[in-house]
């Protein structure tokens, strides 16, 4: 009785399967279409009135934050170029996906978004980027990472949007020792996640320590210890002069904390990611004024004025999103695309192919001074080596006053990236 | 444990292994998992590899936590030893040279892998054999810890948590696992990358399923099922306790590092995790792999397959529903979605069900033919 | 020289904290024989609660409704779920917390949202410097926090009527039901106790001077450490739990220094794995018993 049973049910299931399956029929190995209006050739996300291009993004994990507003700052862009008419006859469009920073949802997520768009304008996260290396080499996909390490640049499809974390921290040492802060023969201290991120931020400060005679002590720390305390207590053992930080934002909250409490106090190199205006509300708030940031893209409350106008309109727009440079950092990856849309598009030529062809072929994309002008010529070099200096400022709108506009250091001109053709 | 035996129902088997329907029903089973890549597109496909490597990573784990009653939370620290020695047996040196990599034939590299995933685990036997319960399962967190202490550090192993390393493209016989051109076509649909490794995987699953369906019904799963119920009364029945322990142990590993190899294989990349939570190899895991094989019923094949069916492909489908068709509940993500259900499932299993999915399946089918 | 008396400070400071988190997984196994891998998420609810009504309560107020929340929720976890699987064996209702974990953590985190908020308002980041040395104001009262709720809890546990039922249903529960001991009421005010004691212990957790980091994600992760600190003491000694929390606390600082900070996660695990193969038990658990 039960084996019958257990044939039928069996079959049950079967059909149960093929029915969810069947509702299921995408086949993304379809090859797009040749020409279109004007005799522009076209393959993937391009439509005669539509270019769309893909956002990965993280609204769910770790990063929500900075992932909000890199979204909103990619919306804005859109809604800009739309209005003004967009580009290559077309409107853009978006296509978001969130994969909440992990690289298995990423991996599924991938291919049913890959068919539908031209790039990728945002891609956030370093280990999703790399279990989607391959990827995008194979579907020749070209995408703006939400990541800046030189360790990346190996891949010719990654679209560098400002300088590399390296870059930064050369810049930023450059700058602490010419204004007298740190001095020929130091020992500095580096705290490092290790990861893409952290790790290429060392390689920053190797370089620079070896070429000013400067020792660096190395703590490698994963993304989620806060507490550094045992650290810093290390730290002051070794008598460091500086202490340079890749970290989250919360753990620059404790290395300042602790860099005030055991009486260290030592000024602090961050980069980019290392500052989040939320630290201004936190504990630890009184003790960030040692805090220096090296960042290719301009800080939320910057003064040139497209970042002051991206910051506006974002507020207005998005008013209970999180404040951060991410507003601004996600509408640059839009004004690159735009540039190489634009290109592409004077080519004749809005394929993937063709992105790849204008984007090689662009050696100074400007962006309003949010980041410094980037050349796309040479490959496996950072586009840019500029950064701006800020300071913690409690009274600055986004917690960071500049101290120094667009700087690049001679020591930032000469470093050589990892994958930097000779 | 001891109440959650799932009954060996050999006899039951021997029958329905005899009779047609159930033949028939299986048969027609495998033709659809078979002609899958012909109407799912590769999203979906992508998703149902990653139950496939979740199937055969439960199956290993139902052996060890269920069938010889050892409670294990190290299941990733064996699917990161599992890729990373993929990585390294078939892999090269690397763009810059700094890699350890044989260069052997990724078929014996699998089979390398698998080794050395069974000889990690037995290495891990003194403990796992003095320990019991929540002791043992807390001291198999170690591992997880200790694995990404490794992965961090032996970079020219792991390829570092910066960029990780390529695994290997597999190749069997010559016939790689990679795009290529001309490809042949099933039903007009062209067999690319994704759909041989779906195959690829779909062996190895069954392969897992039929060794794990053999261990469990021989001399051997009859003393892992001794030592869990009784020691004292195994050792009087003649049952070498230390080795049963150890035999499980080691043989759940193997299958772990299977399932590590076709993640190394699903993902294109074999990386050691940033921290210890949030990951490929990472705690959420290993809670994930106990996940499933106590809602599929601890101890039964076919309960870890229905499993990990759940609870890898729900988060999975959901994701992809998403973008879809636009699925959601409020502002709830399908990740949290998924969370929520199956830390319910594991709740209602324990309350209401603890033979699992398996036991309610089995109650379906009876029921069905008493009527 | 004063970089070790500074780890030293730094690891006795956590070790307190650990120590009132293990006791709390004591006392349920003592009195239930179930691990409860709920206890990081009872952490997260009394944590939460202090931060949505802190603005409205105050913060003592706040406290004190954070402490009761964790214990209440603590006793809704026994009743409404652990005690109605009674067929299930401990291992078994083991899982069932873990399932209850996962649902918890994830509503929790969901509900902050984008906020990771510090809850330590009296104490956080306001340290005192002697001779060269810093005490973390956080640590401090953590530590006599913990010191006198320890002492409470062992005078209570060796004299009171509670204590002595404790006991006797720990050692024997058949023979303690037989001397007329309510099994349920001893049962209900461990989980209770375990309860209030992680909402206690959330208070100093989510700081910048112990975590450095808000309620969140990793004060759950936290919990988690105090695992091993319960193990390596043993889970049915609560002065085990005590030492495993300060070595615990210990190895941790100490290793970070002289190994490698990112070794030092691993140490603590190590350290107890090294202590169970010696002591399958722990330091000072009971040994099991085989009996045929």
């Amino acid at each position: 009785m039960m084996i019958k049973n257990w044939g039928r049910a069996a079959v049950v299931g079967v059909s149960a399967l093929l029915l969810v399956a069947c509702g299921s029929t995408a086949d993304s190995g379809s090859s797009g279409s040749s020409g279109g209006t004007g005799g522009v050739k076209t393959d993937f996300g391009v439509t005669d009135s539509t270019i769309t291009l893909g956002v990965m993004g993280d609204r769910t994990g770790v990063f929500k934050n900075l992932g909000e507003a890199l979204i909103g700052g990619n919306e804005l862009w859109v809604a800009d170029v739309n209005a003004a008419g967009g580009i290559c006859g077309r409107q853009l469009a978006l296509e978001i996906v969130d994969h909440g920073y992990k690289a298995d949802t990423a991996k599924t997520l991938y291919p049913q978004l890959e068919p539908k768009i031209l790039g990728i304008v945002q891609l956030l996260g370093s280990p999703v980027l790399a279990a989607l290396k391959q990827n995008l080499i194979d579907d020749n996909v070209s995408a703006a990472p939400a990541s800046w390490s030189s360790e990346i640049l190996n891949n010719p499809n990654i679209m560098m949007i400002g300088t590399t974390y390296d870059v930064e921290i050369i810049d930023g040492l450059s700058y602490l020792q010419q204004q007298g802060l740190i001095k020929q023969g130091d020992k500095i201290g580096h705290i490092y996640i290790d990861g893409e991120y952290g790790g290429n931020g060392l390689r920053g400060s190797k370089f620079y320590a070896e070429k000013h005679g400067m020792t660096v002590v190395e703590s490698k720390i994963t993304s989620t210890d806060n507490d550094l305390a045992n650290i810093v207590t290390g730290l002051k053992g070794e008598g460091v002069t500086a202490i340079v930080l890749t970290t989250t934002p919360g753990q620059t909250a404790s290395a300042m904390a602790n860099n005030a409490a055991l009486g260290l106090n030592v000024p602090v190199l961050g980069n980019n990611p290392t500052f989040d205006p939320a630290l201004l509300s936190s504990p630890a708030a009184g003790a960030l004024d040692k805090l220096y940031v090296a960042a290719s893209s301009a800080p939320f409350s910057s003064k040139t004025p497209k970042a002051v106008e991206v910051a506006t309109e974002y507020k207005a727009k998005y008013p209970n999103s999180p404040k951060n440079a991410g507003a601004q950092a996600g509408y640059v990856e839009g004004l690159v695309w735009q540039a190489v849309l634009e290109k592409a598009c004077q080519n004749g030529d809005l394929s993937r192919a063709g992105v790849q062809t204008a984007l090689k072929s662009l050696t100074s994309v400007g962006t309003d001074d949010l980041v410094a002008p980037l050349d796309y010529s040479s490959p496996g070099a950072p586009p840019t080596r500029g950064v701006y200096i800020a300071k913690v400022d409690q009274n600055a709108e986004g917690g960071l006053t500049e101290v120094a506009p667009l700087f690049t250091a001679p020591d930032a001109s000469e470093y050589k990236a990892p994958h930097q053709q000779p | 444990m001891s109440e959650r035996v799932v009954t060996e129902r050999s006899s039951v088997l021997v029958r329905l292994r005899t009779s047609w329907p159930s033949v028939a029903g299986v048969a027609v089973l495998l033709l659809v998992l078979l002609v899958f890549p012909v109407f799912a597109g590769v999203a979906y496909l992508k998703a149902g590899q990653y139950v496939l490597i979740g199937v055969v990573g439960a199956v290993g784990l139902t052996l060890l936590v269920g069938q010889a009653g050892q409670l294990s939370l190290a299941h990733p620290f064996f699917l990161l030893v599992g890729a990373v020695s993929y990585a390294v047996l078939a892999g090269d040196s690397g763009d810059s040279g700094d890699l350890v990599g044989l260069g052997l034939p990724p078929l014996l590299a699998v089979i390398g892998a698998v080794a050395i995933c069974a000889l990690v685990g037995l290495a891990f036997s003194p403990v796992s054999g003095r320990l019991r319960g929540i002791y043992l399962g807390v001291a198999s967190l170690s591992l997880v810890f200790l694995g990404l202490y490794l992965g961090q550090s032996l970079d020219m192993l792991s390829g570092g948590t910066s960029t990780g390393r390529p695994p290997p493209t597999f190749d069997l016989f010559g016939f790689r696992f990679a795009n290529s051109d001309p490809a042949p076509t099933i039903l007009g649909v062209a067999i690319q990358k994704q759909q041989r490794l779906w195959y690829l995987f779909l062996v190895l699953a069954i392969v897992a399923y039929l060794l794990a369906r053999g261990a469990v019904r021989s001399r051997v799963g009859r003393a892992w099922r001794a030592v869990r119920d009784n020691e004292a009364a195994a050792t009087a029945m003649g049952v070498n306790v230390a080795r049963a322990k150890a035999q499980a142990f080691t043989v759940s590993s193997a299958f772990a590092g299977l399932a590590g190899v076709m993640t190394a294989l699903w993902l294109d990349l074999v990386k050691p995790d940033e921290n210890e939570f949030i990951g490929t190899y990472s705690i959420t895991v290993a809670i994930s792999y106990l996940a499933m094989v106590l809602i599929g019923g601890l101890g039964s094949i076919p309960g870890a397959v229905a499993g990990a069916v759940l609870v890898n492909g729900l988060p999975q489908v959901l994701t992809l529903g998403a973008t879809e068709f636009g699925w959601s509940i409020g502002t709830l993500s399908p990740v949290l979605i998924s969370a929520f259900v199956y830390g319910a499932a594991i709740v209602l299993v324990v309350l209401f069900e603890p033979g699992g999915l398996a036991a309610i399946g089995r109650r379906l089918t009876t029921r069905q033919g008493d009527r | 020289m004063n970089t070790f008396l500074q780890l030293v400070l730094n690891g006795l400071g956590k070790g307190a904290v650990y120590a009132l988190l293990a006791l709390g997984f004591v006392i349920i196994f003592k009195a239930t024989e179930v691990v409860n891998f709920a206890h990081g998420s009872l952490v997260l609810i009394g944590g939460y609660l202090v931060y949505a009504t802190k603005d409205a309560l105050g913060w003592p107020g706040a406290a004190v409704l954070g402490i009761v929340s964790a214990a209440v929720a603590a006793l809704l976890i026994e009743r409404l779920l652990v005690r109605n699987a009674r067929g299930a064996d401990v291992n078994s209702l083991a899982l069932l917390t873990i399932g209850v974990d996962v649902i918890v953590t994830e509503e929790v985190v969901r509900r902050l949202g984008n906020d990771i908020p510090f809850i330590g308002d009296p104490y956080d980041a306001a340290p005192i410097q002697f001779a060269g040395l810093t005490v973390f104001r956080t640590q401090l009262v953590a530590l006599i926090v913990g010191a006198v709720l320890i002492t409470a809890f062992f005078l209570v546990f060796r004299f009171s009527n509670w204590g002595v039922a404790m006991r006797a249903q720990a050692e024997n529960k058949e023979a303690a039901a037989l001397m007329g001991i309510r099994s349920s009421r001893v049962t209900a005010t461990a989980w209770l106790l375990a309860g209030a004691l992680a909402g206690v212990a959330v208070l100093f957790m989510a700081t910048q001077d112990f975590s450095g980091a808000g309620l969140g994600r990793g004060t759950h992760a936290i919990a988690l450490i105090a695992f091993p600190a319960a193990i390596l003491g043993g889970l049915d000694s609560t002065a085990g739990a005590v030492v495993g929390g300060l070595v615990v606390g210990l190895t941790e600082a100490l290793s970070a220094q002289y190994v490698s900070f990112e070794f030092s996660k691993s140490a603590v695990f190590l350290v107890m794995l090294v202590i169970l193969v010696f002591r399958p038990s722990g330091l000072f658990g009971t040994r099991e018993l085989s009996r045929v």
